[in-house]
């Protein structure tokens, strides 16, 4: 028996050796992850991106052109590259950071999802590296968006402006003519409704794109600044000119002017039906521009019917020149970097090369000045670069300019209001409690 | 100990062996090297992978943390808030909806599985049939049922203008439904779970005593009901326990295809946990929540294991 | 029961059988279309040109690394759950001793934890531990998790066994682990091999803790290779259905598999009859 007991022991031990030990031991192994302590003198960056090569293979491509650029000039450095998936790469930059073990260069989003990590000291000021040149790189007031107390946080990538993209052959073929006024566009509405085709495709499942029609209300009713003031408190979310916004919203709800089922579709099924020439209009903005000009999968009779046109103006208020956008991502360099410096360096590298590169070879519009005359650009890019360049106010998504919790307020609400779950006067009132709670 | 009727042995054997046998026996099984060196490795395992974060959850529950910088300690207060906030309530709601029934197709699963045990030309095959979806990762199923419940161009709505109806509900927008439509996924997902299980549990029954009972002239039916059943009592009950707690903190599916909408008519504890922690940086908030789903896992699991516990429990 | 009531009985089989099986054969076709026809079209409709292309995308991208740990990080964690959960089952179920009771009851507490709780105090401490980035992080996590359901499915049979094969095995000077190993195990074998198969899925597509747990390419498995196509602003989901279907097949060649031991399992313990 006591033999046979030692055994057993014996066995339950190994086991246990062989899942404690082969853990540590393989622990061995990671040492090429960890940012700066690496053997002999070179030195690790370590870069998160959400750009798989999978989905979007252009700007894969040119993530790792610009690293083996990076690291051909930097003889002393090794970038080391970790690439997730959207929804993947927030979700795992929010447990790195509970555990103070953020990349040392990453990607952020602007203002309300920057903010914690801001005064969770997390992020590095850029303002040295701004200053010494690279400011001047920037399309005025990109950076704003990542400013805190005159501070720096981000290094944007990508500027984008919303429109209303609709398909010029279903407008021929309803006789309709491009709006200039919300009466204008509210009859293609009705007469693309009795013609029996669905105006408007819209998923808001995914929230933010009902954001965005309510942003163009509310900024064509009261003006460019008042949605922002509202979330800074300047204003009350109350005024009468976001009520009258959400009002709008519903009667556009009433004439049914969007897909049947909107609150349950996801963006993409909604893009795919206006792609599918199933709905007339999509309100997107210009990260979007490919499938409409250069991306080969899209046949080109589609691409050619697309055009666009600036969100309306309603009762003769507002300027068509005033938008929804501003900048998506954005690079971000860790406080807590044992290689601070040479993460800033890759950092103010990368926005460079990225500039130079984006719109050619990607598509996106960079955050950094582009002179359209310099480049062969389908015409729908240069309109849009020309949109940029007379913008006279561009209000960032609501949803990234509020704190996260006031944002999920703010994107439930959406869909309240859209779905008449919520009166236009709730709608508010639930936006004036979750702002003046912070 | 109570003395067991042992077949085949006369009486004397049985206590002859009894004697002698329960000694050896309660040595044996009650030595607690063997029971450490059994239980042990199992326990250690959860005990720092399961228990450990078990217990830290609590702790962040009572700190304000958004997961990013300082934690604060706060004491009851997110376990207060939760408690007064409508949206945790509607979200448990919702989860105890659907731990509801998920046990009452517990029966359906049962029923078929009934069929598939007996000895049906073809069962074998239909059996691994039956098996399929249990195989797809939630992305695929979801992708699935998104399609199928599409307003427009949906396999649901699309066989329901047929059939002349004239304007079939978009399913996952509107409040009233979508919860509804979510579970039919959910109920076929796991159909193969627990077919798999109840089948085990049926091929398990000694052939005599099914052909005891055929004998007796007993019907199919009859079989199922007063025999195979209570045979398999305590598989049902854990498949009972299984299927409640499972709902309780189901996330998958339902965070995928709404995300918990529209204007949270689909939200589980789950999914308001997550979107808590991770979407509205309520570290804290979201831990107090997660805590408390375990709290009314752990309570309504004591409960249904009381109501479904026996005097006459099958222990040899 | 007579014919008629059969031919219903099949019927209803049949539908239900129908019902169970089009996610492969939708799967299948989702895999050769492109984004239009995946949105547009309706599920069922063949695609208008069959694009395998997406499948050797889904090989370009370097799923074989993918693919072997994915087959060995699940079988690694299947053994050590299977073995773990039936030897602690058997010394709670079968052997005599106090606390039996209150650790079964922590088992299931076990269940209960939402995953999305533990990440995070998992996270950390794997970090203290170095064992953040390595494939043993994986390991373990699944084994744990995996446990307590394990056992739950297990328990039912353990209660049902029959004393007398104990008593017999010991009065004939049998040890426990020789009663353990070479008696009781096989008898199991039908509900091992349920729990093999239900470990399997579990862990075969798992990905919050891969995403979570480990940033180098050469760990990482195949649910994560489906990440790799969902983009920002865009998702190729005929390359996911190309990357779906490749990893459903070799599970469901194990599932077969083990699905026949379910019944050879039981016809070879019928010991008990």
């Amino acid at each position: 028996m006591s033999k046979k007991k030692a055994l057993s022991l014996l066995l339950s031990a190994l086991l246990f050796v062989l899942v404690l030990a082969g853990c540590s031991g393989s622990g061995d192994d990671n040492e090429s992850t960890e940012g700066g302590k690496n053997a002999g003198d070179k030195k690790t960056v370590k870069f998160m991106h959400l750009w798989p090569e999978g989905s979007s293979a252009q700007h894969h491509k040119i993530v790792s052109d610009i690293v083996a650029d990076f690291e051909a000039e930097h003889k002393d450095v090794t970038v080391d590259v970790e690439v997730l998936s959207n929804e993947q790469y927030k979700d795992k930059i929010k447990v790195l950071s509970t555990s103070n073990e953020l990349p040392d260069v990453g990607m952020t989003w602007a203002a309300g999802y920057l903010a914690p990590y801001v005064s969770g000291n997390k992020f590095a000021s850029l303002n040295d590296i701004l200053d010494s040149g690279l400011g001047n790189e920037f399309v005025a007031g990109t950076t704003d968006a990542y400013a805190i107390d005159g501070q720096t946080y981000g290094l944007p990538l990508e500027l984008n402006i919303v429109s209303v993209y609709y398909n010029k052959k279903i407008f021929d073929d309803n006789g309709l003519d491009v709006p200039k006024t919300y009466d204008e566009f509210k009859e293609v509405v009705k007469t693309l409704k009795s013609n029996g085709v669905a105006p408007i495709a819209l998923g808001n499942k995914d929230r933010w794109t009902g954001s965005m029609w309510y942003m163009y209300f509310a900024d064509r009713i009261g003006g460019g600044e008042l949605l922002t003031k509202a979330i800074n408190r300047e204003e009350s979310f109350e005024s009468p000119a976001l009520v009258q916004a959400a009002e709008e919203i519903q009667n556009l709800v009433d004439m049914d002017a969007f897909v049947k089922g909107f609150n349950g579709l996801s963006d993409e099924e909604a893009k795919s039906m206006f792609m599918n020439e199933q709905a007339a209009m999509y309100l997107i903005a210009t990260w979007d521009l490919p499938n409409y000009t250069t991306n080969e999968d899209v046949p080109q009779s589609f691409r050619d019917s697309v055009g666009y046109f600036p969100f309306p103006t309603v009762d003769g208020n507002g300027d068509v020149n005033s938008f929804v956008g501003g900048p998506g991502v954005g690079l971000f360099v860790s406080e807590d970097s044992d290689v601070k410096a040479e993460a800033k360096e890759f950092a103010s590298f990368f926005v460079k090369q990225w500039g130079a590169r984006a719109v050619t070879d990607v598509g996106v519009i960079p955050a950094t000045k582009v002179d359209p005359n310099e480049l062969d650009l389908p015409q729908m890019y240069e309109d849009v670069l020309n949109d940029l360049n007379n913008a006279t106010n561009l209000t960032l998504y609501a949803d990234v300019q509020m704190s996260s919790d006031t944002a999920q307020v703010h994107l439930d609400q959406i869909q309240a209001l859209f779905g008449k779950d919520a009166s236009p006067e709730e709608f508010v009132k639930a936006h004036e409690e979750a702002l003046s709670k912070e | 100990m109570k003395v067991k009727k042992i077949r085949g042995h006369s009486r004397k054997d049985v206590l002859l062996l009894n004697d002698m046998g329960l000694n050896v026996m309660n040595k044996v099984m009650s030595n607690k090297w063997i029971i450490a060196i059994y239980t042990l490795p199992a326990l250690l395992l959860i005990g720092v992978l399961i228990f450990i974060p078990l217990v830290l959850t609590g702790y962040y529950g009572l700190m304000d943390w958004d997961g990013i910088g300082d934690m604060s300690f706060i004491g009851l207060e997110n376990y207060k808030n939760a408690i007064v906030d409508g949206k945790f309530w509607s979200s448990a709601w919702h989860s105890t909806l659907l731990a509801f029934f998920s046990t009452l197709s517990l029966a359906i699963y049962l029923m078929i599985s009934m069929i598939l045990a007996s000895k049906l030309k073809g069962a074998d095959f239909l059996r691994k049939i039956y098996l399929i979806p249990m195989l797809l990762s939630s992305v695929a199923i979801a992708q699935l049922w998104i399609k199928v419940f599409n307003p427009t161009n949906g396999m649901l709505n699309y066989v329901l203008m047929k059939l002349g109806i004239e304007n079939p509900p978009a399913w996952l927008a509107e409040p009233s439904f979508v919860l509804f439509a979510i579970f039919i996924p959910i109920l076929w997902q796991y159909a193969g779970f627990y077919i798999l299980i109840y089948y085990a549990a049926l091929k398990n029954i000694p052939e005599s005593i099914i052909e005891a009972a055929k004998i007796d002239g007993a019907s199919p039916l009859q079989i199922a009901y007063r025999i195979k059943l209570p045979l398999i009592k305590g598989i049902v009950k854990v498949t009972i326990v299984l299927a409640i707690v499972g709902s309780l903190k189901y996330f998958d599916l339902i965070y995928v295809m709404t995300g918990g909408g529209p204007n949270g008519a689909s939200e589980v504890m789950a999914s308001y946990m997550y979107k808590l922690a991770f979407a509205s940086n309520d570290f804290g908030y979201g831990s107090a929540i997660g805590f408390l789903l375990l709290i009314i896992t752990l309570i309504v699991t004591v409960i249904i294991r009381k109501l479904t516990a026996t005097k006459d429990e099958i222990q040899y | 029961m007579n014919r008629i009531g059969y031919y219903l009985l099949y019927v209803f089989l049949a539908i239900v059988a129908l019902f169970q099986i089009f996610p492969i054969i939708w799967l299948f076709l989702f895999s050769l279309k492109d984004n239009r026809e995946i949105f547009a079209g309706s599920p069922f409709a063949l695609p208008t040109e069959f694009r395998w292309e997406n499948y050797q995308k889904v090989w370009d991208g370097g799923i074989g690394v993918y693919f072997w740990n994915s087959v060995w990080i699940t079988a690694v964690a299947i053994i050590l759950t299977v073995v773990l959960a039936s030897m602690a089952t058997f010394a709670i179920t079968r052997m005599q001793w106090k606390l039996s009771k209150l650790v079964l009851g922590l088992f299931m507490v076990g269940l209960m934890i939402p995953i999305h709780s533990a990440i995070i105090p998992l996270f950390s401490m794997f970090l203290k531990v170095n064992l953040i980035d390595s494939p043993w992080s994986i390991v373990i996590t699944y084994t744990a998790y995996n446990l307590p359901i394990t056992m739950m499915i297990l328990l039912g049979f353990y209660y049902t066994l029959p004393r007398e094969i104990e008593e017999a095995a010991i009065i004939d000077g049998c040890s426990v682990h020789r009663m353990f190993f070479r008696i009781i195990l096989p008898m199991t074998g039908p509900v091992i091999s349920t729990t093999v198969i239900i470990n399997m899925i579990y862990n075969w597509n798992e990905f919050v803790f891969v995403n979570t747990f480990i940033s180098s390419d050469k760990y990482k498995t195949l649910t994560v290779g489906i990440q790799n196509f969902i983009g920002q602003y865009m998702t190729d989901w005929g390359a996911i259905g190309a990357t779906l279907i490749i990893s459903v097949l070799p599970i469901l060649l194990a599932f077969v598999f083990f699905s026949n031991k379910v019944v050879e399992g039981i016809s070879s313990s019928a010991i008990k009859g």
